[in-house]
């Protein structure tokens, strides 16, 4: 960044902006990004909670004991709860 | 075709190059600088054993610095593409400098994991987003025309400075340690950097020339003073209204997750195919080597025939691409894969600089740029984690490498939304009306450099 460019401002040919505008909100574009952060969300979740049902398995055949036995961790707890595939 | 010669000169316009031109130094110092930036990310691997067994720090405990590395990188860089817009890219390099070396000093002495966690994890998320996010729409400000060969150039080199840097880390911890070794090439690269960066010039008006294509009838472009300042604030303004501004954010995500899976997953699948680790380690040479050629190409061609169909053949080609995994078992195999899948990946991330200037044409790049690189870094993060997580459930890579096909080919999909490329989303960035502006300490003239 320069100093003393004053005179800058006093020569620059003004922007084409008067007069320009852009109708609408970006939509599509938003549209787009939402869809990727939940599609990567549903990703992490499914993953995630196949990982914590392979953990918690191969704990019950560890400990020899059932499903409803085992501790599980607040975080298995919730990924379970939220994939519905698991 | 009556004279070859001729023909080339039109139709690369051979007439507007020459070498001799002061853009050259600034993308040398570029190239410079996004090696260091890219190097600090590649020597983490060199130093997980060093720390394991000194500190006896568990493999995992480790790794967190690397993926909160990853996150503050990401996160920064809108900031320091705002900086780098607001102070400009020399003073926000240097800042970045500046962390560097108190990474690299601090990273050398640690002795508590938590100091591992704030030297390498935040101290160099900060410097690596510093240092990487304003150097390309620098690069952009010095090229009225041909920024694709400009950043073309420049980004080439990116896989370079994480091979040289890996090869000469290495080396160290051999001879003298890895404490030493961090503070050796801490000193010599923030000396290196700050050698250079006395050279650097934001822009061509600040060093008193002409941008690199400007032809007799370009006025100079207005890069400073508070009418500047105003200006970048109407304008952004506009781009945040624009559908392309959100979604590149989203394609640079998406095309990285699909390229960080291959990339960190690569060696262990060729290894449990079978191949030995010079092998397996040479794969990912080969991808890292064929893709510079589409690094440079990537953006020259964008720039001739429109960013949007270039970007889509290199995602659709990298999310095409890994299939061939799928059937991959012999070494042949992977190294076809290798020299397949890397053209298109090459040219995955490099055409982002020269489609902002089609959509957003002269307006400082900084603050889109950064909110490009944070998508693309919390893709790679994300990428990054994906392969290991999935071998642990499944004992197999076959669920990542169909991930990094969907995440690549949904980020062709998103490509096909984006608007046509040969006309500008908002007007174009003003210029200074007469030829021979003073700004206090130079005087700014439009005629030939």
């Amino acid at each position: 960044m320069r100093k003393g460019s004053s005179e800058q401002s006093t020569t620059h040919v003004s922007p084409k902006l008067e007069g320009f505008e852009i109708k609408g909100r970006p939509l599509t574009g938003l549209g787009l990004l939402i869809a990727s952060v939940v599609g990567t969300f549903a990703v992490l979740i499914y993953f995630g909670a196949w990982a914590v049902s392979d953990r918690m398995e191969k704990r019950v055949a560890a400990t020899e004991s059932s499903v409803a036995q085992i501790e599980a961790k607040w975080w298995e707890d919730s990924l379970l709860t939220v994939c519905p595939l698991h | 075709m009556r004279n070859p010669a001729l023909w080339l000169d039109k139709t690369f316009a051979l007439q507007e190059h020459t070498i001799t031109h002061y853009a050259w130094v600034i993308v040398g110092i570029a190239a410079v600088v996004q090696m260091v930036g890219a190097a600090i990310r590649m020597v983490f691997g060199v130093l997980v054993e060093p720390l394991a067994e000194t500190f006896n720090w568990s493999l995992g405990s480790i790794g967190i610095a690397y993926a909160l590395m990853s996150i503050i990188t990401a996160v920064s860089s809108p900031p320091a593409g705002y900086l780098s817009n607001r102070f400009g890219a020399k003073r926000t390099m240097t800042a970045g400098t500046v962390l560097f070396f108190i990474g690299m000093m601090w990273t050398a002495q640690v002795q508590q994991i938590w100091e591992l966690y704030a030297a390498y994890g935040i101290i160099f998320g900060i410097a690596q987003a510093t240092l990487l996010v304003p150097v390309v729409p620098a690069v952009a400000s010095w090229f009225r025309r041909h920024l694709g060969l400009g950043t073309g150039l420049m980004l080439g080199s990116w896989s370079l400075g994480p091979a040289i840097a890996v090869q000469v880390m290495a080396v160290l911890f051999e001879n003298i340690g890895w404490s030493e070794s961090f503070m050796v090439t801490g000193i010599v690269g923030t000396a290196i950097l700050l050698s250079i960066l006395l050279f650097f010039k934001d822009t061509p008006e600040q060093a008193g020339r002409v941008a690199y294509g400007a032809r007799s009838s370009d006025k100079p472009l207005i890069t400073s003073g508070n009418i500047f300042v105003e200006f970048q604030s109407e304008f952004q303004g506009f781009v945040y209204k624009t559908n392309a501004f959100w979604n590149l954010i989203n394609i640079h995500f998406l095309g990285c997750v699909g390229h960080a899976v291959i990339l960190v997953g690569i060696i262990p699948l060729a290894m449990s195919k079978g191949l030995g680790p010079v092998n397996a380690a040479g794969v990912l040479t080969t991808i890292s080597i064929v893709s510079i050629v589409t690094r440079f190409i990537a953006p020259v061609l964008s720039e001739r025939y429109g960013s949007k169909i270039i970007m889509f053949f290199s995602f659709f080609g990298q999310g095409i691409g890994v299939f061939l995994l799928f059937t991959a078992s012999s070494t042949w195999e992977f190294y076809l894969f290798a020299v397949v899948w890397a053209i298109p990946y090459g040219g995955e991330g490099t055409v982002f600089p020269v489609i902002n200037r089609q959509y957003y044409g002269h307006s400082p790049m900084g603050a889109n740029y950064g909110w490009q690189l944070l998508g693309a870094g919390l893709g790679m993060a994300l990428g990054g984690l994906l392969p290991g997580l999935i071998f642990d459930i499944t004992g197999g890579y076959a669920w990542a490498i169909a991930l990094s096909a969907v995440f690549s080919l949904a980020g062709a999909a998103a490509i096909l939304f984006l608007d046509p490329t040969n006309r500008q989303l908002i007007p174009d960035w003003p210029e200074v009306e007469s030829d021979h502006v003073t700004t206090g300490t130079s005087s700014i003239s439009n005629g030939g450099d």
